[in-house]
């Protein structure tokens, strides 16, 4: 029975074509989270998938390396819409409007790590002190903005409480430079860790976890406020929104450990704009 | 301690699949040589490419991020190409800024970031200059260039543990496969000459086991697939058959010659007692008719006694004759006429016609001695004889020359072999083989200050004998 009705909505679709290419000309940009599995061909692909399909239109993955320059093509209109952190949206909040946060275990929320090597002896940040830290981005709420507001709250900074920082610009990747001993410990996003966790158990399991933040707000799907009446905008967020309907949204999410897509408000991230109140008055 | 055999008192058998056996392994080990030796090259090469390729790549690669400092890239770069790599051959891979000071490496934990790099590059050589030196790691240091400028270097660990290994088996199997194919050429060696060399085995046990009276070799024995061999055990079989022959001459001529004494000392008995023995009878008839005159019969009497003291004479006298030792007896014609009487049957039973002349006098005859010139043309005979062959020609022509006696045996043969010259000419060692005969007549005829002289003249082999004329020989 469902399957009927996806040949027959993809029939529809097939003679739409043509109409829905004249309405909308230019395929739908949509920026990707460089915090997320961003080396997973396939789980991106499934992605892309399942928003053409809940679209009704090409979508066109944009990959950026940094928050800062996913944050940018957001502002500058270069992407539609973007998948990206609390940090920065509360950063850019009056200039950008939530679609969805996705929903995890349940809630939309999710933690911070602080891992160290499987071998390593430190029990919390304090012990720390004095090795090699490996960040996300300076721009992520979980690989960067907990660690360093935690210090914040020791009267520390990251580049005087640990002898290098470096940042990896993927929480994959620093969950591989602890696991390869470039670093003595690392902030990582507490979901990446338990996807990998299940995907790549033998990365992982060369770390352990230390210390978990609080439940914070998960990373959201953003776009420019102004933009929020166009028709693809809309046509986005109805998409994120029914992921869970429709059998590519449900294979993108499973690949993606998530559950759903749902409404949020911006008090979802006071647990975030409190810990940049702490870094900011540092 | 146990005293080895030396080598060349080892028999031929053994000698030759030993020697065999030694070139086999010189031979394997310089073939084993020169196959490790290309392997090491084949081996060094391919390490120095892969090290080359490696450091290339990651020079490339790397470039910009090492400009920049950027740990996590730099890292990112080395991880990755690590796991890329699936074999083990690069164990570790540092990068250092211009300062020498870790940037990152594949193994942080090993060269920490921000450490010298001077500890890892003991030791290291460039790329170019990887040779295999029997370490399981061996290290390879290469400038990081970017845009015409050296920012930094590149140190490489290689694990070569597989590549001793692969020369480790080589070596073995190339050890077991020499040691094999020896042993097997060694054994098809040794079983070959055997073979080979079985008619000669042959040979010489019929030659061992005659104890001096040569016995020839069967047919079936004679390996007529070799036709050096087949020759060799043919002449051999001539040999033994001559010898043979011989030997029966001599035996033969030896009863005869008895024969002859005896019938020389019948003849001399027999004139002897015939002479004296008319008389004896007279006397008797005398005795017999007038036995009532004693005068008469007295007389009678004494000439039977001195008839009788006559034949008693001539008994003791014929046996002291014959009782005396013939050497230091002048030669005598008779002495020839004994020899044609010994020779002419042998060479009645080949069919061989004789030229037997002796045209010396007595006087000349007599001024030499009979044992040692009978004994030298006996042994000249009895050789033409055997060389002339059935239907053969051979003279004996004894004459008075100026300086002396001169005898010439000729026969008719194919000429006398190198080695039966060498035995009647040359006084050197006895070449090995062969009858001891012409030896004797060497070694007689310079006893009695002879000259012996060899010619082959039209097809005849003419061996001639001059002694000198001796006085006092008479006994």
């Amino acid at each position: 029975m469902q399957g009927t009705r996806r040949a027959l909505l993809i029939g529809a679709a097939t003679i739409a074509a043509p109409w829905v290419h004249a309405q909308i000309p230019a395929s739908f940009r949509f920026a990707l989270t460089p915090v997320f599995l961003d080396n997973d061909a396939s789980v991106i692909a499934a992605l892309r998938n399942a928003l053409a399909t809940g679209m009704g239109q090409d979508i066109e993955l944009v990959q950026r390396r940094t928050y800062q320059e996913i944050s940018g093509a957001v502002l500058d209109g270069s992407v539609d819409a973007a998948w990206t952190c609390g940090y920065p949206y509360l950063q850019h909040r009056a200039d950008l409007s939530l679609l969805g946060v996705p929903v995890w275990r349940g809630r939309p929320l999710y933690q911070s790590y602080l891992i160290v090597a499987a071998d390593d002896p430190a029990t919390d940040l304090a012990d720390l002190r004095g090795g090699a830290h490996a960040f996300s981005d300076p721009d992520s709420n979980s690989g960067f903005l907990v660690t360093a507001s935690d210090l914040a709250r020791m009267g520390e900074t990251p580049e005087r409480f640990f002898s290098r920082v470096i940042f990896t610009f993927g929480h994959r990747n620093v969950v591989r430079a602890v696991a390869g001993g470039l670093t003595r410990s690392g902030s990582v996003d507490g979901y990446i860790w338990e996807a990998l966790n299940a995907v790549e158990p033998d990365l992982t399991a060369r770390t352990r976890v230390i210390a978990q933040s609080e439940w914070l707000g998960f990373p959201p799907f953003v776009a420019r406020r102004d933009r929020m009446g166009e028709p693809g905008v809309s046509a986005c967020k109805t998409a994120l929104l029914g992921l869970d309907r429709t059998d590519e949204g449900r294979a993108a999410l499973q690949l993606l450990y998530l559950d759903s897509v749902k409404v949020a408000e911006v008090s979802l991230f006071d647990g975030i704009a409190a810990r940049m109140a702490v870094l900011g008055g540092g | 301690m146990i005293r080895l055999p030396r080598f060349r008192h080892l028999p031929v058998t053994v000698r030759v699949p030993l020697v065999t056996a030694a070139l086999m392994i010189v031979l394997g080990l310089l073939a084993s040589q020169t196959v490790l030796s290309a392997l090491g090259r084949v081996q060094d090469s391919r390490l120095s490419e892969t090290a080359r390729l490696h450091l290339e790549g990651l020079s490339v690669a790397l470039g910009p991020s090492v400009l920049r400092q950027d740990v996590w890239e730099v890292y990112d770069i080395l991880d990755r190409a690590r796991a890329a790599s699936d074999g083990q051959r690069l164990l570790l891979t540092i990068v250092a800024d211009e300062r020498g000071q870790v940037l990152a490496a594949t193994d942080p934990r090993r060269a920490p970031v921000g450490e010298s790099v001077t500890g890892f590059e003991a030791g290291a050589v460039a790329p170019d200059a990887v040779r295999m030196t029997g370490g399981t790691v061996l290290r390879v240091l290469a400038p990081l260039k970017y845009q015409g400028r050296e920012v930094g270097r590149i140190v490489t660990e290689l694990d070569v543990t597989d590549l001793l290994a692969e020369r480790r088996a080589v070596t073995l199997w190339l050890l077991l496969g020499n040691a094999l194919a020896t042993a097997v050429l060694a054994l098809g060696g040794w079983l070959a000459v055997a073979r080979i060399l079985r008619p000669v085995g042959t040979l010489v046990r019929a030659m061992d086991d005659s104890k001096g009276a040569p016995r020839s070799i069967g047919e079936a024995d004679i390996p007529r697939g070799d036709p050096g061999l087949a020759r060799l055990i043919d002449t051999y079989n001539r040999m033994t058959t001559a010898v043979k022959e011989r030997g029966q001459a001599e035996r033969r001529l030896s009863e005869r010659e008895r024969f002859v004494s005896l019938g020389r000392l019948s003849s001399s008995l027999a004139h002897e007692v015939n002479n004296p023995l008319g008389g004896l009878l007279n006397a008797a008839d005398t005795i017999r008719t007038y036995a009532d005159r004693p005068e008469v019969v007295r007389e009678s009497a004494e000439l039977m006694q001195r008839g009788l003291g006559h034949l008693r004479e001539v008994t003791r006298a014929i046996l002291d004759q014959n009782r005396l030792d013939r050497a230091g007896q002048p030669l005598r014609p008779e002495d020839f006429e004994d020899l044609r009487l010994l020779f002419a049957p042998e060479a009645q039973s080949r069919k061989q016609v004789l030229d037997w002349r002796i045209e010396a006098g007595a006087e000349a005859l007599a001024s030499q001695p009979a044992t040692p010139v009978r004994q030298v043309a006996l042994n000249l005979l009895l050789n033409a004889g055997a060389v002339a062959g059935h239907g053969g020609r051979v003279g004996f022509i004894v004459t008075n020359g100026a300086a002396g006696l001169s005898i010439a045996v000729s026969d008719s043969g194919a000429g006398l072999s190198p080695a039966d010259l060498g035995r009647l000419m040359a006084s050197g060692p006895l070449p090995p083989g062969g009858g001891v005969g012409l030896r004797l007549v060497h070694d007689i005829v310079a006893g009695l200050d002879g000259k012996l002289s060899h010619d082959r003249v039209a097809g005849q082999t003419v061996i001639r004998v001059d002694l000198p004329v001796r006085g006092g020989a008479h006994a």
